[in-house]
């Protein structure tokens, strides 16, 4: 058996929870996000060689860093950033959160998921802004909780990633 | 050279101390060459001499020497140096280390007193709950047999819990590094679990900002309880279902510091592939293994009952078999007591008793004896030789069997010996003698000489004493005196004659009758039953009537008619003072019953013959009388018939429907109330038939056939063949003559002029004349009086003017004899003038009364 513990991080109302929700193997209700501030969601990924279950901590969204519990993300081996396509600051917001992490913990493998991209009408994210972050060699997935799309492409290339 | 060697070494410098620095060629050679190095080694030296320096030079340096040195080695070099620091630190103020250390025991400190008072207080909890059940006496002796504690032993048993599951939880991931599961224990994902369990506990200890490295030890959720242990690389958490000890803490302590102790390289290099960890899940299944289940089955009620049900009968059985032996034994000595009864033997023996012996048969039996000892008699086996005992009062009752003695003689035991005393005749003294020297020799002695023999005179006398008690015992026989005298005997007295005859009374007595002497006087005792013999013949009671003596009373029950009442109640007053009481209370009056009935009999039936009234029902019960029936409400009211019967109206209960009698009187009487036929008209009753004859108006005679075609149809025939129509001819022209009669009045006058009163004396007769012909036709005649005035003057006040004049006619009328219900009024005003006007002068001739004629 091989797991390995991956946080989510975005800020608030980005769609994380509701991007996992098909995906994933849950038994914690989502009050535990404004209870504890964390929900436990489970996803196996099979990969050619093996299978690897994500554990994914799903943190609760802060717009607010300050109040982010950093403790969380102990002991994580690759993070799911998420950013809501059509709210520029969520960006910042998930850059923001991944130094914070780095910070303490050191760099670790990460994918960066564009949510709400079947919002086209209120997308603000220039495609030259994706081009820019892709050429740095980041892992840039343009996804949508309501059709799925390129979610589980997402979860895998992670999977790989912390397999590596 | 020789400088820079000096400078660089200082033992070196010091041997070429004495060298002389002759040359000053070579100095300025020197400086020159190497003057730069030489003020730097200058330097360098002044570095290394001045200690203060040195240490501020070697300072800066050692954190990153130190962090560069290979770690074994610089541990090894430090440690000694540490240690001794240490020890010296702690011998010159321990309070400082002390006051270093602090912060890490406490914590510890604080923990360990919490976990053992926990321990004390279960296991007082423990100890008090079962220290007085029945499980606590097993736990005492199982404690006194093992030698363990009683508190220990009752922990032992009490504690009843099950260690469900057990995590092994990576400390920095919270990744799940292993988990174990019991015998059917579910739970979710562990994986999930071990996750969510780390981020709770980083949760509580954030939020708490509690710096502790344990962390959270016990989560409690109602009977599961999840206890965890923190290790420096991993958490153990157990889930325990029940009640566990606190030394199951130690136990889980325990198994973490193994699994560090074997597997510390593997836990701290895990990133998440449980592949490479063997021998843990087996340390774990250790724990899972643990568990205290309740054998305890409950109070063993069902061993308690059998016990009790085994001790019952059988401590029943000995109580009562003692106390049968009691009785038995009491029985016993009451048997030996008795004269007459020798017991020879006695024992009990498998619940039964016997007893043997001698018993003379005149002595009391033994089985009556066993009445009110409560000694079963069914489990009595005795046997008896009978004997004959000598014992005085055994003999003096075999004597008194076998002598007969008469009443005069009396037999005693005086001192063991037999007395007989009295009178008795010479037969049976000679009998007695016979009988004392028969008695056998050992026995008591039989003394007969106080026996006196009594002569035949005696014997006389006595019977005649029995005779004239006899006569005294008679009722209505009073003896006042008796004597004998000269072999004569006398008696006088009073006598009634009904009481019997004292002469038919000697015989059988043996007294001789020619020698009795008898003076009676008659006299009417007052003893009941002769005078109810005396009322018996006066009075004669009828057979329902029965005289008896009832406590000195005559009383008398039954019926009789009020007349013989009266007569006994007569004869009870004349009974005089000092005789019997005679009661005839008893004795119901029948006749006012007999007598109500035959009044509600006359009653009936006088009903029965009323035309209009039928009596379907009547009777009489309890007293009260009852009747239905049917009633023509036109017949006679039976409440009025029960006038003179003498029958209590409030004791009546009629119940009458009404119905419409056919009988020719009530049809005729209903005809007569709804035709009301005129006074032309006659309705008879011919032979059951209805004749209506004479004159009627035509309306009248219409009325009347339709009235005898509906009676037909009920069956009763009416006749209307001999009506004839009224002849109205005259009355006609009265009635011309009528209403052309006017009265006249002045202009604003009500009443009219005296010229008018010759006017209406002729028309109140004329209206008389005529409402008498209407009424001999059948007809009522009525008469309106309509007053009129001319057009002058306002409208209103010529209708008020044209109704006053139509009442002063009216009352004009009524003066001259005319009945005013046939006068009716009303006022026309100026609306039916005879004449046209002009309205400013008026007319006279419209200033009028008109009178109009109506048959009703």
């Amino acid at each position: 058996m091989l797991q390995k513990k991956i946080c989510m991080l975005g800020g608030f109302s980005v769609g994380k929870t509701s991007l996992v929700r098909r995906f994933v193997q849950s038994i914690f209700s989502e009050t535990y996000l404004t209870t504890v501030g964390v929900k436990i969601d489970k996803k196996s990924v099979v990969l050619p060689d093996k299978t690897v279950d994500l554990i994914l901590w799903d943190l609760a969204g802060e717009d607010d860093i300050g109040s982010f519990r950093v403790s969380y993300v102990r002991g994580a081996t690759g993070l799911v950033l998420v950013v809501d396509g059509t709210r520029a600051a969520t960006l910042a917001a998930a850059l923001t959160l991944r130094e914070r992490v780095e910070a303490e913990f050191g760099a670790m493998p990460f994918v960066l998921l564009f949510n709400k991209s079947d919002l086209v009408d209120k997308w603000v994210i220039p495609d030259s802004e994706i081009d820019d972050l892709r050429q740095r060699g980041w892992q840039v997935y343009l996804t949508s909780a309501l059709t799925g799309e390129h979610v589980d492409d997402a979860f895998l290339q992670l999977a790989t990633m912390v397999t590596k | 050279m020789v400088e820079i060697a000096r400078n660089v070494d200082p033992d070196y410098r010091a041997r070429f101390e004495a060298v002389p620095t002759a040359d000053p060629r070579m100095e300025t050679l020197r400086q020159l060459l190497v003057g730069r190095e030489i003020s730097e080694l200058s330097r360098v030296t002044e570095l290394l001499d001045e200690p203060a320096q040195l240490a501020t030079a070697v300072g800066g340096v050692l954190p990153s020497a130190a962090a560069q040195a290979p770690h074994a080695q610089l541990g090894e070099a430090l440690a000694p140096a540490v240690e001794r620091a240490v020890q010296r630190s702690i011998q010159k103020s321990p309070r400082t280390l002390t006051d270093i250390l602090y912060p890490v025991f406490l914590p510890a400190i604080r923990k360990s007193i919490g976990e053992k008072i926990d321990q004390t207080f279960q296991s007082l909890n423990e100890t008090l709950r079962h220290i007085f059940t029945w499980h606590g006496l097993k736990w005492r002796v199982e404690a006194w047999r093992t030698g363990a504690s009683f508190s220990e032993v009752v922990l032992k048993h009490s504690l009843v819990y099950r260690v469900e599951h057990v995590f092994l939880i990576n400390r920095n991931s919270g990744l799940l590094i292993a988990h174990v599961t019991a015998d059917n224990a579910t739970s979710e994902d562990p994986q999930l679990i071990s996750s969510m369990l780390s981020a709770i506990q980083d949760f509580v200890k954030d939020s708490f900002n509690e710096k502790e490295q344990s962390g959270l030890d016990t989560i409690r959720f109602g009977e599961l309880r999840l206890w965890s242990e923190v290790g420096p690389l991993a958490t153990l958490v157990a889930v325990i279902r029940g009640n566990p000890p606190e030394e199951l803490h130690e136990i889980f302590r325990d198994v973490l510091l193994r699994i560090h102790d074997e597997s510390s390289e593997v836990l701290e290099q895990f990133d998440g592939d449980t592949s490479q960890l063997f021998g843990i899940e087996a340390r774990l299944q250790t724990c899972v293994e643990l568990k205290q289940e309740d054998t305890n089955q409950g109070f063993p009620w069902l061993v308690l009952a059998l016990v009790l049900l085994l001790l019952v009968p059988v401590g029943a059985w000995f109580f009562f078999s003692w106390q049968s032996g009691q009785r038995w034994q009491t029985y016993v000595s009451r048997l030996e007591a008795q004269p007459g009864i020798i017991v020879a033997e006695q024992k009990i023996r498998g619940g039964q008793f016997y007893v043997a012996g001698l018993r003379d048969p005149l002595a009391v039996d033994p089985q009556a004896l066993l009445s009110g000892t409560e000694v079963d008699p069914a489990r009595v086996h005795a046997q008896w030789q009978s004997y004959e005992s000598l014992e005085p009062q055994f003999v003096l009752k075999r004597l008194t069997a076998s002598l007969a003695p008469p009443d005069t003689v009396r037999l005693s035991v005086v001192k063991d010996r037999i007395v007989a005393e009295g009178e008795a005749t010479d037969t049976w003294i000679e009998k007695a003698r016979a009988a004392a020297r028969q008695l056998s020799a050992g026995g008591p002695v039989f003394d007969v000489s106080g026996v006196r023999d009594v002569s035949p005179e005696a014997r006389a006398a006595e019977r005649w004493q029995a005779y004239v008690s006899r006569l005294e015992t008679q009722p209505g026989i009073i003896v006042a005196e008796q004597k004998i005298r000269d072999g004569q005997f006398y008696v006088a007295g009073l006598r009634d004659p009904l009481a019997a005859d004292p002469q038919s009374l000697l015989s059988g007595t043996e007294v001789d009758p020619a020698r009795v002497h008898a003076q009676w006087q008659s006299y009417q005792s007052l003893e009941p039953r002769f005078v109810l013999k005396r009322l018996a013949a006066s009075l004669a009671p009828p057979d329902t009537v029965r005289l008896s003596v009832v406590d000195d009373r005559i009383v008398a029950e039954g019926e009789a008619t009020d007349t013989w009442i009266d007569n006994a109640r007569a004869a009870a007053r004349q009974l005089s003072a000092g005789g019997p009481v005679f009661d005839v209370s008893g004795v119901r009056d029948v006749s006012p019953e007999a007598r109500e009935a035959e009044r509600w009999q006359a009653y009936v039936s006088r009903l029965g013959r009323q035309p209009g009234i039928v009596v379907a029902e009547q009777r009489i019960r309890d007293g009260q009388f009852y009747i239905a029936g049917l009633r023509d409400p036109l017949g006679v009211d039976p409440q009025s018939l029960l006038l003179g019967t003498r029958l209590d109206p409030a004791r009546v209960h009629a119940q009458w429907q009404f119905y419409q009698s056919l009988e020719p009187e009530f049809v005729l009487k209903r005809l007569t109330a709804s035709l009301a036929p005129p006074d032309t008209v006659r309705l008879t009753i011919v032979k059951d038939r209805i004749v209506a004859e004479g004159e009627a108006t035509a309306t009248w005679i219409n009325r009347a056939r339709a009235a005898a075609q509906q009676l037909a149809a009920d069956g009763v025939a009416m006749d209307v063949s001999q009506l004839q129509e009224l002849n109205l001819a005259e009355l006609n022209q009265l009635k011309a003559a009528i209403q052309g009669t006017d009265i006249f009045f002045y202009s604003g006058k009500a009443l009219p002029g005296p010229e008018q009163t010759p006017v209406l004396d002729r028309l109140a007769e004329q209206l008389k004349e005529f409402a008498q012909g209407a009424r001999k036709s059948g007809v009522t005649a009525r008469f309106m009086l309509t007053g009129h005035s001319d057009a002058t003057g306002r409208e209103t006040a010529n209708v008020s003017i044209s109704a006053a004049r139509a009442e002063a006619v009216r009352a004009l009328l009524n003066k001259r004899g005319v009945a005013p219900e046939l006068l009716l009024v009303r006022g026309a005003g100026t609306f039916e003038p005879v004449v046209p006007e002009n309205s400013r002068t008026g007319s006279s001739t419209n200033r009028r009364v008109s009178v109009t004629v109506n048959l009703e």
